[in-house]
């Protein structure tokens, strides 16, 4: 090595580092940076303060200022690779979106340490994955026949094939000029997305696709697959309306039934397992961010469980966990997940629930649990579980802090005395 | 014009390519110069003072990769690719030492010159 010091060695190394680093105080105001968050920071800041992280990422990611602050703990992970959407527009793509993740970890109580990265790259293959996943599902449906609908941007119907008649019983010909989900009623399906959410998302990724339950004119139910397309003439942007289009898909065969469930159930009790449901998670969470739907979550752990496996074997013990899973998987509201995220430890995704409606579920899965009876040879086994409930929303939109906050409340429920939900009132007293 | 005449708003890239490397080392703000590779030439004392770097651990290396990614966007290294002929003052937030520092950048260069230039005065 040359005669270079160490504090220029240091330097050096700060100023080729490929990934940004930030320190700044809980008001955001930035006491160190190197060079590559500069190079993210200074363009998004536009007009505002560049030496302030949270005045730079205003516009582009105002929830990271909410979620320092709602941050109670002096120490601790505030968000881990959030992502911060740079590039928002709509209309057909022609470059990468531009995507950073941002970590923030609080170090004391008006100290704070970011990295931003850019991951456009990375989200782009997951978009290419995700593709890739709805050609796989595609090639395991038999399709019998589309029906193809095109909308303007008000949603209302311009134009239908033959197909859309067979398919959903409506005329074609009366339909027209009429509004597309008032006509299919398609908001009444549950926990899937409404045809206007799909119609947001397609606006800005330029497609949407999903599956759910649609209604025939005759009232008649069918498994429907639903892709909204964003359509536009001659390359410009913005769209002109959208292309929609329906197919009466036979619900997955067994052999396709078979090969999911593999890969998404815990094998012991049937429920979710953790891979699946931290995709789920991710999933709900764009569509917290995206659309403003409120998403809970229940976590519970059964009280005692190990003296249960003590006293009556291991064998009644996996009986209980499946009897466990089984009901409280019947109290789940359409596109709930019931899943096994540890020993006798068991989470429950609520999209579209609010705080009071998750706690009247996990109330019903407290009272359903303790009803659980099973006949041993050393007698009726009984059990009882203890959760605790929280929403994304007070989690400041971080799946890390809604799982933090669920279990800490808990953990809260055990202290109680278990066999109960954790409620806030609770903590006042 | 005379090094102590020399003043930011007024240098031109012909002054600069001009000067010796103890002219250029004794002008009051900092000055890299690098070619259409963006590769260091010059690095002058100024810039070294302020950015606590070594030029012989600057000059060769590619400028907007290894010292200056803050530049490397479109505000300052898409215009080198995009404008043969650049003479622009720009204001602009640098990390000098790991700290944001507000300083004004002078981005230089013609089709007919070797080298490009950027010059940052505090």
């Amino acid at each position: 090595m040359s005669g270079k010091s160490s504090e220029e060695q240091l330097l050096e190394f700060l100023y080729a580092c490929p990934v940004g680093l930030i320190e700044c105080d809980l008001a955001g105001d930035i006491v160190m940076m190197n060079p590559h968050a500069m190079q993210h920071l200074l363009p998004l800041a536009g007009p505002r303060d560049a030496g302030n992280l949270f005045a730079a990422l205003e516009h582009h990611a105002p929830e990271l200022r909410s979620m320092a602050t709602a941050y109670q703990a002096t120490m601790g992970r505030v968000c881990d690779g959030h992502r911060i959407f740079v590039d928002l527009g709509p209309g057909p793509r022609t470059k990468a979106p531009r995507v950073l993740a941002c970590t923030m970890v609080k170090l004391g109580a008006d100290r704070l340490m970011v990295t931003l990265s850019d991951i456009s790259q990375q989200v782009v293959q997951e978009e290419r994955l995700r593709q890739a996943d709805t050609w796989f599902a595609t090639l395991l449906d038999g399709v019998n026949d589309y029906a193809a609908v095109a909308i303007d941007v008000e949603g209302v119907i311009t134009a239908a094939n033959a197909c859309f008649t067979r398919q959903t019983g409506f005329d074609s010909a009366v339909t027209m000029g009429r509004n597309l989900a008032e006509v299919l009623q398609c908001d009444n399906t549950g926990g899937d997305l409404r045809l206007g959410e799909q119609i947001e998302i397609a606006g800005r990724d330029g497609w949407h696709l999903q599956e759910g339950w649609q209604a025939r004119a005759n009232g008649e139910r069918y498994w429907c697959q639903r892709l909204v397309v964003a359509r536009s003439e001659l390359d410009t942007s913005p769209f002109t309306g959208f292309s929609v289009i329906l197919r009466d898909v036979p619900r997955r065969e067994a052999a396709a039934e078979d090969v999911r469930r593999l890969l998404t159930c815990d094998h012991l009790t049937g429920a979710a397992n953790r891979r699946h449901f931290s995709q789920a998670l991710e999933r709900e969470q764009a569509h917290w961010r995206e659309l403003r739907h409120s998403l809970s979550l229940i976590v519970l752990d059964l009280d005692h469980f190990k003296s249960v496996n003590d006293t009556y074997g291991h064998p009644m013990g996996d009986l209980l966990l499946r009897r466990v899973a089984e009901v409280c998987a019947t109290l789940l509201p359409p596109r709930g997940i019931f899943a096994r995220l540890g020993g006798e430890e068991f989470g429950a995704l609520l999209p579209r629930y609010d705080r009071e409606q998750a706690l009247g579920l996990a109330e019903q899965m407290r009272q359903r649990i303790a009803a659980i009876s099973i006949e041993t040879p050393d007698g009726a086994l009984t059990a009882t579980a203890s959760l605790g409930c929280a929403t994304l929303d007070e989690a400041g939109g971080s799946i890390d802090s809604l799982i933090k906050l669920a279990d800490e409340r808990l953990y809260a429920a055990k202290q109680a005395g278990r066999n109960q939900v954790h409620r806030l009132t609770a903590d006042a007293a | 014009m005379t090094i102590e005449e020399t003043c930011f708003e007024a240098v031109s890239l012909h002054d600069l390519e001009s000067m010796s490397t103890a002219e250029q080392d004794a002008l009051p703000f900092g000055v890299v110069g690098f070619g259409p590779d963006t590769v260091v030439q010059t690095y002058n004392a100024t810039e070294a003072k302020m950015s606590g770097l070594d030029p012989s651990t600057v000059l060769g290396v590619p400028f907007f990769d290894a010292v200056a990614q803050c530049m490397n966007n479109f505000m300052v290294a898409q215009r080198f690719e995009d404008e043969p002929r650049l003479d622009d003052i720009v204001p602009y937030v640098l990390t000098l030492r790991m700290r944001p520092t507000k300083v004004r950048l002078k981005l230089l260069a013609a089709p007919d010159m070797p080298r490009r230039y950027v010059l940052i005065e505090r």
